[in-house]
C-alpha cells in the first residue's frame, strides 16, 4: 500500500484498501507531532463513506503506510466530553469557539467485536487543517471500549 | 551544574547530572525543568516548554504507541476489510 505525493498537482494520488482516491491540498490535515508509532505520518486525510456507515478512516498521505478506522466518540458515548485544554487549542491554532472534529481510533477488531480508544482521540481543526492524538495523563475514558455495534447501527447517519 | 556522567548513546548524548529541590536544568532553547519536590521514591518536575513542544509521560506515550500499532494492523490485513470497512 503506497501513496503517491505529486510536487505537481495539488492533488494526491491516494493508493487505500478501500480503492484509489484523490485528494485536494485543501483536505490534508497536517499532524505536526504524526501519531504515536507513525511519528512520520506527517500528513493525513479523513475519508468518509459516502453510505451511512459513522465509521471514517484516518489515512497517512507520506510517511509510512498508516491508515485507522475511526469514529466521533459522541457516536460511542453520547456523554463524551469533547474538552481540551488551552495548550491543545493553541496548538491547533483554535479560539474557543472553533469547531473541532474528534475521532477514537478503532484498536481491536475481533470477528464480533470492535473496541475504540477513547482515552486518546485525534482532534482535527478543520479550519488550519491541523491535528494531533490528545494523551491526557489523568485517564478519563477507557483505553478499550467495546463498541456497540447495534446502537451504533440505529444512531447510523440516515437510519439505515 | 555538575555533570556526573556522559554517554554517547547512538547519535544522542546521555547526560546524568545532580539536582536539587529548586534546582533546574535548561534543554535548548525556551524548555526548563525544575525539581519541585523529592520524594522518597518520586520527584515532582515543573516542566517549561514552548506550547508547540508536546510534553508526554513515556509510559502515557508508549501505551498509545502500541494501541496505534495494533489499529493500523486492523487495515493493514486486508482479509479484515469487508468487515470492518466504513
Amino acid at each position: 500500500m503506497s501513496s503517491t505525493p505529486r510536487e505537481e498537482s495539488s492533488a494526491i494520488r491516494l493508493s487505500t484498501q478501500f480503492g484509489e482516491f484523490e485528494a485536494a491540498a485543501s483536505h490534508i490535515i497536517t499532524f505536526p507531532e504524526g501519531l504515536p508509532g507513525f511519528e512520520r505520518c506527517l500528513r493525513f486525510v479523513v475519508l468518509r463513506h459516502a453510505g451511512p456507515s459513522p465509521l471514517v478512516c484516518l489515512h497517512a498521505v507520506d510517511g509510512p503506510t498508516a491508515s485507522f478506522l475511526a469514529i466521533d466518540p459522541r457516536r460511542v458515548l453520547r456523554r463524551y466530553q469533547c474538552a481540551v485544554s488551552d495548550a491543545v487549542r493553541l496548538r491547533l491554532g483554535a479560539g474557543p469557539n472553533a469547531f473541532l472534529l474528534w475521532l477514537t481510533i478503532i484498536t481491536i477488531a475481533n470477528d464480533d467485536e470492535l473496541f475504540v480508544n477513547l482515552r486518546a482521540p485525534v482532534v482535527i481543526n478543520p479550519d488550519r487543517l491541523l491535528g494531533l492524538q490528545v494523551m491526557p495523563h489523568d485517564a478519563l475514558y477507557p483505553l478499550h471500549y467495546r463498541l456497540e455495534l447495534d446502537a451504533l447501527a440505529r444512531t447510523g447517519t440516515d437510519g439505515a | 551544574m555538575p555533570v556526573v556522567g556522559l554517554v554517547v548513546h547512538g547519535a544522542a548524548l546521555v547526560l546524568v547530572v545532580t539536582r536539587r529541590k529548586d534546582e533546574a536544568i535548561v534543554i535548548g532553547e525556551g524548555i526548563e525543568i525544575r525539581v519541585v519536590r523529592i520524594g522518597r521514591d518520586e520527584v515532582r518536575l515543573g516542566i517549561t516548554a514552548p506550547v508547540e513542544v508536546a510534553v508526554h509521560r513515556r509510559e502515557v506515550y508508549e501505551e498509545i504507541r502500541r494501541e496505534n500499532e495494533a489499529a493500523s494492523a486492523i487495515l493493514a490485513d486486508p482479509r479484515r476489510v469487508n468487515r470492518s470497512s466504513p
